[in-house]
């Protein structure tokens, strides 16, 4: 095999913000009909150099080279122009848009000037049957799911035909069906000779798709070889630098206590008709498709949405909780999946987010206690590590960082149930591990936790029972003794022989 | 370099700054500029503005916007003479009434908001016309004169030279600054105003917090309407619609963010009173009304993208 050339490259590359340098050096060059595999911790400097490679952010100092050539000022619109199409971690749909308006939007096809619906309809068709999305083509994108939305996001790419195509953690909120259709399509977009960057926290996809990797840690690049031979433990000492044990800790078996959840017939907006019941000390998983009513079964139960039920016990109150407020004051907690938009005030300071939900019991004379206050925000960051100044924007920490921020909060009221919707979404290998000990070790003070996630190894390994949604209700659940992750994926697919059990 | 550098990125700062520059340079080449009575002249009418705008400042934080300060205003100009009960000698209840009044309707505008969902600047907008239409049936064209002591005392005592609306104006700064920075009503305006929904999925009320803060606007507007009174020593319809605009302006020129969830009352005190010296220096320029206007508008604009700058997010 001749040397290919490589279509983008980033030479040498710095950048900071704030004085903090972010990438200090870092190489890489994406060759065409390769999958080439970007790994690092939250932190590393992953978006930062996307953001390079993409014209979003100018380097400091080096430079980005497409088809050999050094690009000066690159920018966004250079980027389109040489080929170069991203999937971004964060979605950019416009709600309001159809499916195919936004797939075609800043290249729509135009006739006298105004849109042209029916040539557009008929390239969008195209790349939606790509990219296996059945979907009415004049659907509002709000309506779909977060799984579903991902996927309008890749047509989009796709749309503009790239040679350079970057995916940043395409799969974080894909169901494994969905995962698998993205996985053929990678691996046909390789064979058709483009050039691919895939960046994800899942290991076994990485290891299932890619055939080079890059390992980023602390902005320096730690690795840049072929994946042939290298197993998810070597990868992980890459990205660690040092040997990162098992990534879930040893299931425990706790006490369980009083029935904290008890439901019947409950249903809030997607979710309906579901019995449910949960004790003190419990770790109960809810599993399914991304987007069969999950996350509205834990917002209903938070008070965040209406909800109703036959009969309802939830932390000793006799019918669901009519707002957020009341939710708090019967001891349950919520984190939201969307840690950007739901979970955090991004441009105030870490110290405020973290107060928010506690702000009423450092009162003195009125007064807000700002002794109290900061020996709080200080207990806090040191329990869950939180590094920096406290006073900077919670926006300037990393994705794993935020979300310990996010769970933080929470401590000081010392919630009797804590709702966890996909809490480590996005979160490096070390945070995760972090998270899942904190977990256990909610449930061993006697807490009930109930975990929504889209990641099953994390439901088999940390839960007591699952809950497997589908289509709103609660399908199946699955006892200790029967989780697997074949099972959970079986039972969210509608293939249990079990599945009349709940 | 650093100090000028932190200035920068400290609007109110540097929209104290400003001020101070331009009583400076304003005072050494006008004559009469700097005199002492002239400044309490310039203060006082800052005063009003910056009463306004406290109420302003707060809905604004929050993410909203009160276009009705100026009917309130005009509302509390007109009743206040009509409701001042004659037993009274001290005119305490008159105004203590006309504060409730002003909140109540500060309360229905956040009631709009909070359960009917009508954005702010709708709800207010339709509260301050159907409030002006009211005003028309119950005032007529007419002026009403105002009797009650304590409202012309208000208006026009200087104790130890200074102003009774100038020393109003201290105090409302001192709540203000306290409710933002010291109360956790505070905190959790500016979260809503910066993220409504992940501050509601934290456990903070929109709904009380909303009510609370148009009610605020209702009675630091009410507020305003009885020191304008006794400064005129009369009401009439029309006499708030000049505070409306100006209100926003000034705390916009002091920082704080259109769209909410970031800015301090701090930053509006220095932006009222940079706003009334504006006023004040065209009005000096021999200039018809039309250019005036030209001129005060094209200032504002300037003045804002020095100082009330949005930071890049």
């Amino acid at each position: 095999m001749t040397k290919t050339k490589p279509l983008l490259e980033a030479r040498r590359v710095f950048k900071g913000f704030f004085g903090n340098p972010v990438l200090k050096g870092v190489d890489i060059a994406l060759e065409p009909g390769r999958v080439h595999a970007l790994l690092g911790e939250n932190g590393a400097g992953k978006s930062t150099l996307i953001n390079l490679l993409s014209g979003a952010l100018q380097p400091d100092k080096g430079n980005v080279v497409v088809d050999g050539q050094p690009v000066l000022r690159f920018s966004p619109a250079a980027a389109r122009e040489a080929g170069i199409a991203v999937v971004q971690q964060e979605l950019s749909l416009a709600a309001e848009l159809s499916i195919a308006e936004n797939i075609g939007l800043g290249a729509l096809p135009r006739r006298f000037g105004l849109i042209d619906y029916r040539a557009l309809s008929t390239a969008v068709a195209e790349v939606c049957e790509r990219v296996g999305l059945t979907e009415p083509l004049d659907m509002p994108v709000g309506d779909l799911s977060l799984g579903r939305r991902q996927m309008v996001e890749i047509a989009k790419a796709l749309f503009r035909k790239p040679r350079v195509l970057i995916l940043d953690e395409p799969t974080s909120s894909l169901s494994a069906h969905e995962a698998g259709i993205l996985a053929g399509l990678i691996r046909k977009l390789r064979d058709e000779g483009i050039a691919l960057l895939y960046i994800s926290h899942r290991l076994n996809e990485v290891q299932a798709l890619c055939s080079h990797v890059t390992v980023l840690k602390d902005g320096v690049v730690t690795a840049d070889q072929p994946l042939a031979g290298v197993n998810d433990e070597g990868l992980v000492r890459l990205m660690v630098g040092r040997d990162a044990g098992d990534l879930f800790p040893a299931w425990q078996d706790n006490p369980v206590g009083n029935e904290l959840i008890g439901l019947e017939g409950f249903s809030a907006g997607m979710a309906r008709d579901v019995n449910f019941r949960a004790c003190a000390g419990e770790i109960v998983g809810i599993g399914g498709l991304v987007g069969q009513g999950q996350e509205d079964f834990l917002l209903g139960l938070y008070g965040a949405i209406p909800a109703s039920a036959e009969t309802a016990q939830i932390a000793g109150r006799h019918r669901p909780l009519k707002n957020v407020e009341a939710a708090n004051g019967a001891g349950l907690a919520y984190v939201p999946a969307d840690r950007k938009h739901e979970g955090l005030v991004l441009p105030h300071s870490i110290a405020s987010n973290l107060l928010l939900p506690s702000l009423g019991d450092l009162v003195k004379h009125g007064l807000r206690d700002r002794a109290a206050e900061r020996k709080r925000v200080a207990d806090l960051t040191r329990r869950l590590t939180i590094k920096g100044d406290v006073g900077r924007p919670v926006q300037a920490l990393s994705g794993g960082n935020q979300q310990k921020v996010a769970l933080a909060k929470w401590l000081p009221l010392d919630p009797s149930v804590l709702l966890l919707n996909d809490p480590t979404r996005g979160v490096d290998i070390e945070t995760k591990r972090e998270i899942y000990l904190m977990l256990q070790s909610f449930a061993r003070e006697g807490k009930l936790v109930i975990l929504l996630s889209s990641d099953t190894p994390e439901l088999v390994h940390l839960c007591d029972r699952v809950a497997v949604f589908r289509e709103g209700r609660l399908a199946t659940m699955l006892p200790r003794s029967e989780i697997s992750e074949e099972a959970i994926v079986g039972a969210a697919m509608g293939l249990s022989a079990k599945g009349a059990a709940a | 370099m650093n100090a000028i550098k932190a200035a920068l990125r400290n609007p109110p700062l540097l929209t104290l700054i400003l001020v101070v520059l331009v009583w400076i340079i304003a005072g050494l080449t006008l004559r009469g500029f700097g005199a002492y009575g002239h400044l309490r002249y310039l203060l006082e009418l800052s005063a009003v503005i910056g009463i306004v705008a406290a109420g302003q400042t707060l809905v604004i934080l929050m993410g909203g916007i009160d276009l009705s300060v100026g009917a309130i205003i005009t509302v509390t100009a007109i009743l206040l003479p009509l409701i001042s009960p004659e037993a009274d000698p001290t005119g305490l209840v008159g105004i203590v009434l006309t504060l409730g009044i002003a909140t109540g309707i500060g309360l229905l505008n956040g009631a709009g908001a909070a359960y009917l969902k009508v954005p702010p600047i709708i709800m207010t907008l339709a509260m301050a016309t159907f409030l002006q239409g009211m005003l028309v049936i119950i005032a007529g064209g007419s002026a009403v004169s105002v009797t009650n002591a304590a409202v012309i005392w208000l208006g026009q005592a200087r104790p130890f030279e200074v102003p009774a609306g100038v020393l109003l104006w201290v105090v409302v700064s001192i709540v203000m600054l306290i409710i933002i920075h010291r109360m956790p009503v505070g905190a959790r305006f500016l979260a809503l105003g910066a993220n409504p929904l992940a501050a509601r999925l934290s456990g903070v009320s929109v709904g009380r917090n909303t009510l609370l803060v148009f009610a605020l606007s209702g009675f630091f507007a009410g507020l305003a309407g009885i020191l304008i009174l006794g400064m005129n020593r009369q009401g009439y319809v029309g006499i708030g619609a000049p505070y409306l605009l100006t209100s926003i302006a000034a705390v916009v020129l002091g920082g704080t963010s259109i769209l909410g969830g970031r800015g301090t009352y701090a930053g509006t005190i220095p932006g009222a009173i940079l706003l009334v010296t504006t006023t004040a220096l065209i009005t000096v320029v021999n200039a018809s009304p039309g250019w005036r206007s030209i001129m005060f508008g094209s200032l504002i604009l300037g003045l804002l993208l020095i100082s009330g700058r949005e930071a890049r997010r």
